[in-house]
């Protein structure tokens, strides 16, 4: 009897490879869930700011995990005055309005200045220098029509679980929308 | 077919300008790792700053405040003076009369948004209503409604003659002169080459007309930054004014944003962004302030944009009465500002 009970207690190695097995299946299957469950979520929803709700503070630019922010300034075409002194674009005080780099207000010369017709000049981001620390944004808001205004770009952005610049924002700006409307965009003036 | 590569060109020029640019990123991003490393409470190093421009050298105020009140009701926009002495404000959907201490004696009812208002020496009123103007007796009767011809019609200022009445329309971007009937008998500022008048610059709705004694119209081209005179027929006789923040200078990328004048021709600009209201005379010489930015600090926190809890953009209008005194309205908190000269005039 002993020796029998000793035998069944014992792990053969077919059962030591069966549970093995079994354990690395079920395992496997709760990560898989695991992955599923976050993509699906990282698919249904994302993060963005809400324009009316922005301070232009400062922290998108230094707060975002990425060594260059997600968040970018975006040009709203329709609400731009096309301003030939574009408080966006120009030192509070330029020494001419032109595009100089002592004139121009970006830290990263960002933005393009490209005539039109007498006296209209269009505006346009170059997103690779923006680091988004809505400076013009602020110089747009605070003179123009507001035209200039800051969004996370989702082609950039790894929509992290906690944004870090979310937990941060000054005026509460940001939050979860869904992915299928994934950009707020501003449609009048301020 | 020749195939045109110079956009893809490497010139000096665009060498010059990326070398620029690449440096400023550098410069940028050893200024954003410094920001990093300061952490979230300390200051923002990228702040938008105008604060030297918002302190006003005391030398240059010519007046004082001497009294300030509330208009009743929501969205307060323009404010004119009877002939009485009594303000009428536009305001809402109606246009309030109240004494020079601030009591409402009577409101009148309009078929729209009140924008702006002009009053004949015989006591009618012509009231800028959103795309037409209405008219209305001295004792506030109404006389007629005008439609005025521009298709995207934004009426923002309006003027009275002895025979005219000269509706500045920020939508059509011109001056349309009327009879007193209503009869549109004249365009006013649109781009003409030949006569050499460069057309109204317009980021946001702010064209403004005064009529002086000289009988010369003052209009404001605020993206231009300057000070037009006009004939009735329409020749541009001389124009003043720069862009800047420095104080006699216009600032932001439009202003002024409105007009008054002063009994001797001295033209009253109303600033929005950088809010102040200052003096210049005939030919555009910097005068003196009436009232700095500092006198305003709710308007000037809201920028260009909608006061709270409204859809009315933030600025400044005056008029000036007969003894000197300048009325000024702030859009953002409904109050008007008394402000009466240092110096007697």
């Amino acid at each position: 009897m002993a020796t029998e009970s000793t035998h069944s207690n014992a792990v053969s190695r077919r059962d030591f490879l069966r549970g093995g097995v079994r354990v690395a299946g079920m395992t496997g299957a709760g990560l898989l869930a695991g992955v599923l469950t976050h993509k699906a979520g990282a698919t249904t929803h994302v993060w963005q700011i809400d324009p009316a709700k922005c301070v232009r503070c400062g922290l998108c630019a230094t707060e975002c995990v990425l060594e260059q922010s997600a968040v970018k300034c975006v040009h709203s075409h329709d609400i731009c005055g096309y301003c030939e002194l574009c408080t966006g674009y120009f030192e509070p005080q330029p020494n001419a309005l032109n595009t100089g780099a002592e004139n121009q207000l970006c830290p990263t010369a960002a933005i393009i200045r490209k005539f039109i017709e007498d006296p209209y000049y269009e505006y346009v981001i170059d997103e690779d220098l923006c680091i988004g620390c809505g400076k013009c944004v602020e110089g747009c808001n605070r003179f123009g029509n507001g035209s200039l205004y800051l969004q996370v770009r989702q082609d950039r952005c790894v929509n992290c679980n906690e944004c870090s610049i979310a937990r941060v924002c000054a005026g509460d700006a940001f939050r979860r929308v869904p992915v299928d409307h994934a950009y707020l965009l501003k449609t009048k003036p301020h | 077919m020749k195939h045109d590569d110079s956009s893809n060109r490497l010139t000096r020029r665009r060498f010059l300008l990326r070398g620029a640019a690449t440096g400023a990123a550098t410069a940028a991003l050893a200024q954003l790792r410094e920001a990093r490393a300061a952490g979230v409470g300390a200051a923002n190093p990228f702040a938008y700053s105008v604060s030297e421009f918002e302190v006003t050298d005391p030398a240059l105020l010519k007046y004082r405040e001497v009294r300030r009140f509330e208009v009743p009701g929501p969205e307060a926009r323009r404010l004119t003076l009877l002939p009485g002495g009594s303000l009428l404000v536009a305001a809402g959907r109606r246009f309030v009369e109240m004494t020079a201490e601030g009591s409402t004696v009577r409101e009148i009812a309009v078929n729209g948004a009140a924008r702006c208002a002009a009053v004949a020496g015989d006591g009618t009123v012509y009231a800028g209503v959103q795309d037409h103007v209405e008219v209305f007796s001295a004792k506030g009767e109404r006389l007629a409604t005008w439609q005025t011809p521009g298709k995207r019609s934004w009426i923002s200022g309006l003027a009275v003659g002895e025979n005219e009445v000269f509706a500045a329309d920020s939508g059509a971007r011109l001056i349309w002169r009327h009879d007193r009937s209503g009869k549109a008998t004249g365009r006013i500022g649109e781009r003409d080459a030949a006569r050499n008048v460069p057309g109204f610059v317009l980021p946001s709705p702010f064209l403004d007309v005064e009529l002086a004694e000289d009988g010369l119209l003052r209009v404001n081209n605020p993206g231009r930054h300057r000070v037009e005179f006009y004939t009735p027929a329409g020749s541009l006789e001389f124009a003043w004014g720069e862009a800047g923040m420095a104080i006699d200078r216009f600032s932001g990328c439009c202003n002024p944003c409105n007009l008054a004048l002063l009994g001797n021709g001295t033209v009253i600009t109303c600033e929005k962004g950088l809010p102040r209201v200052k003096l210049h005379g005939t030919h555009g010489e910097f005068e003196g302030v009436v009232a700095g930015t500092e006198s305003f600090p709710e308007n000037a926190k809201t920028g260009a944009g909608d006061g709270p809890g409204t859809t009315n953009r933030a600025s400044l209008d005056a008029v000036a009465d007969a003894t000197g005194r300048i009325h000024i309205l702030d859009t953002v908190t409904r109050r008007v500002h008394v402000m009466e000269p240092k110096q007697p005039t």
